[in-house]
């Protein structure tokens, strides 16, 4: 490179950059690298492959039933994915398409629920969930989550590009509005769906307050809530709780790289 | 091929009245374009006749049927939009067909129209194609494919050709004409673009901010606006409007051009008023270099269009006239030129802008 400033500007440039990456992988090299360790070199801080890694897997699944806690967490995701995607997109379709006197008001009232802490929610939530005989189910985890605000907000800015003559000509073909959104609305923004569905699934699939306090018998717990009891004994085993976050990420991780396209494209914005 | 029929039409938004009575026969077979500039309202006139917008009040009938309050797909219409409004997740048969399989209509004769359709525009190639792999001009072919296959009894299109190149929109525009030809169908466009108007409609509907201005042929308008809106609206370039006032010399009726040198020019109109204010609207083409009228101007610019030349030429008033001329390739800016017309082909409207006859 001829000029030095530029070629400062390109070295403090990628410099920053590669330090930004490195502070986000880390913790995931930091993981992997520590299922490869005993609980005390994890402890004392070692960074390099170790040998306890089949010993480590063998443990967790010695002390967990990992099948049951797998299912718990995946009934859990994927029945909270696909309900807050059902009501969300209904809702930002709704809100974006039919006008109303009262429509600009009602959603300023949704977005402001965003600004409400959880730790304000969680007592009444309890309460409503003990007076409905949900508390230990899996139902009390999921229904809290489907009406997600952010969700209905990110469908009804992306609902502001499809085109209105796409209804329209949907219309004089003799459709009505449930089936305009069921074959025409939805498929024209599945790049919108697979945003959105990456965004609940992690949110869903990660959770951990909730079910913490909600899930209470060892049979309904999730694969967070494991983790984190793993992790709070007594003498925690760190190369086990490592093991199990790695387990933990892989669907996560699966669901993204399966979408990654149309998750770009999503956020970027479905109708082109 | 159907009648349609608008009595008394109009459309409120709230408080703001944006069709403001509209009459309006429409007879079977016949091509009728809606023009005007931008927010006349001769979009929302032609939802309403589709039943996408409601009508406020007023009767649409479609074969002496009142169709206010039917739905727009048991309406008889179909309709081509500016943008096409192709299903992008659809191949192009399936778009053609979508509107039949909803309907009910069996496999074999959703097939049958689509094929039928596909021969017509010249689609046959294109059929497992999705709209994103098709040009424009294509896309634009297949969402008049779409409507052929409902057998409609009246097509509505919604300035079907506005998004397509200069040189597309000529060939999608004989097109169109020949599928009027071929179908014989009734057909309601969109336009504001005049030479689409003036070349493809039997029947011009010229409308201002909700008001029809007025009805007629092509050339019936061209020829015999009835107010200074639709005269400045058909034809381009559009007709020069110069300032003048009645005056009764020898007489004679005279229309004299102070801001032109107190030119004159002779008028027989019944009911002009000595002394009152006139508008006096010259077409380009009607300057020649014999006529008994003639203003003195200067060119102040030229284009040369190979077979006539438009010189836009200035009065010492500042005021430009354009002239059209046969004989403008030795023209050049700033030359001096005294422009003369024959006052028969002048028209003459009142300060309200309303035809003088």
């Amino acid at each position: 490179m001829k000029n030095p400033a530029r070629a400062a500007s390109a070295v403090l440039t990628y410099g920053f950059v590669g330090l930004m990456a490195f502070l986000s992988v880390f913790p995931f090299i930091w993981m992997v690298l520590g299922a490869t360790n005993s609980s005390i070199d994890i402890i004392k801080g070692r960074l390099a492959p170790g040998e306890t890694l089949a010993v480590n897997v063998a443990k967790f699944f010695t002390q967990v039933n990992v099948p049951l806690v797998f299912w718990n967490s995946a009934k859990i995701a994927i029945l909270a994915t696909l309900l807050t995607l059902a009501v969300s997109s209904l809702a930002g379709y709704g809100f974006e398409m039919f006008r109303s006197r009262r429509r600009d008001g009602l959603y300023r009232a949704m977005l402001l629920t965003l600004m409400i802490p959880f730790a304000a929610l969680m007592i009444p939530l309890f309460i409503m969930m003990g007076k409905a005989g949900l508390i230990n189910t899996h139902i009390a985890v999921v229904l809290p989550t489907i009406g997600s605000a952010f969700i209905v907000f990110y469908f009804r800015q992306s609902t502001k590009a499809f085109p209105s003559e796409l209804r329209d000509a949907a219309k004089v073909d003799g459709l009505k509005e449930w089936q305009i959104f069921l074959y025409i609305y939805v498929p024209v923004m599945r790049s919108t769906y697979a945003a959105a569905f990456i965004i609940v699934f992690m949110t869903a699939w990660n959770n951990y307050l909730w079910p913490l306090i909600v899930l209470q018998s060892n049979e309904t717990k999730t694969i967070t809530l494991v983790i984190s009891s793993l992790a709070s004994a007594y003498y925690p085993d760190y190369g086990v709780v490592m093991v199990g976050t790695i387990l933990a990420t892989l669907p996560t991780l699966a669901v993204f790289f399966f979408m990654q396209r149309q998750f770009v494209q999503g956020m970027l914005g479905s109708v082109k | 091929m159907s009648e349609l029929q608008l009595t008394d039409v109009r459309k409120s938004y709230g408080g703001l009245e944006v069709i403001k009575g509209v009459d309006l026969d429409i007879k079977s077979g016949e091509f009728v374009v809606f023009v005007g500039p931008s927010g006349c309202g001769k979009s929302t006139l032609l939802r309403m006749i589709a039943g996408l917008e409601e009508i406020t009040s007023g009767d649409l009938t479609i074969d002496d049927l009142r169709m206010n309050d039917v739905d727009p797909s048991r309406r008889g219409i179909a309709m081509v939009f500016q943008s096409y409004a192709l299903y992008p997740h659809m191949t192009v048969r399936e778009n053609m067909g979508f509107a039949l399989r909803f309907a009910g209509v069996p496999k074999p004769e959703i097939e049958k129209r689509v094929t039928e359709a596909a021969n017509i525009l010249e689609l046959g190639a294109l059929l497992d194609r999705k709209p994103k792999q098709l040009s424009g001009g294509q896309r634009q072919r297949v969402a008049i494919g779409r409507a052929i296959v409902r057998h409609p009894k009246i097509f509505l299109f919604d300035e079907p050709l506005s998004n397509l190149d200069a040189e597309l929109r000529v060939h999608m525009r004989i097109e169109i004409a020949r599928l009027h030809k071929q179908l014989a169908a009734t057909i309601v466009y969109v336009t504001h673009d005049q030479v689409e108007a003036m070349t493809l409609a039997d029947k011009i509907v010229v409308l201002r901010a909700g008001v029809v201005e007025q009805i007629g042929s092509p050339l019936e308008l061209y020829d015999d606006p009835a107010n200074l809106f639709v005269a400045g609206f058909i034809g381009s370039p559009k007709m020069n409007f110069l300032k003048g006032v009645i005056e009764n010399a020898h007489e004679q009726l005279h229309v004299r051009l102070p801001d032109y040198g107190e030119a004159t020019i002779p008028v027989s109109l019944a009911g002009a008023v000595p002394g009152t204010t006139v508008t006096i609207g010259i077409r380009p083409e009607h300057f020649n270099e014999q006529g008994p009228a003639s203003l003195d101007l200067t060119v102040d610019m030229l284009e040369h269009l190979g077979g006539e030349t438009f010189a836009y030429a200035r009065h010492g008033n500042g005021e430009v006239v354009v002239i059209e001329t046969k004989n403008g390739r030795g023209l050049k800016s700033g030359d001096s030129i005294v422009a003369r017309f024959d006052p028969a082909c002048a028209l003459v409207f009142d300060e309200s802008g309303k035809r003088l006859r």
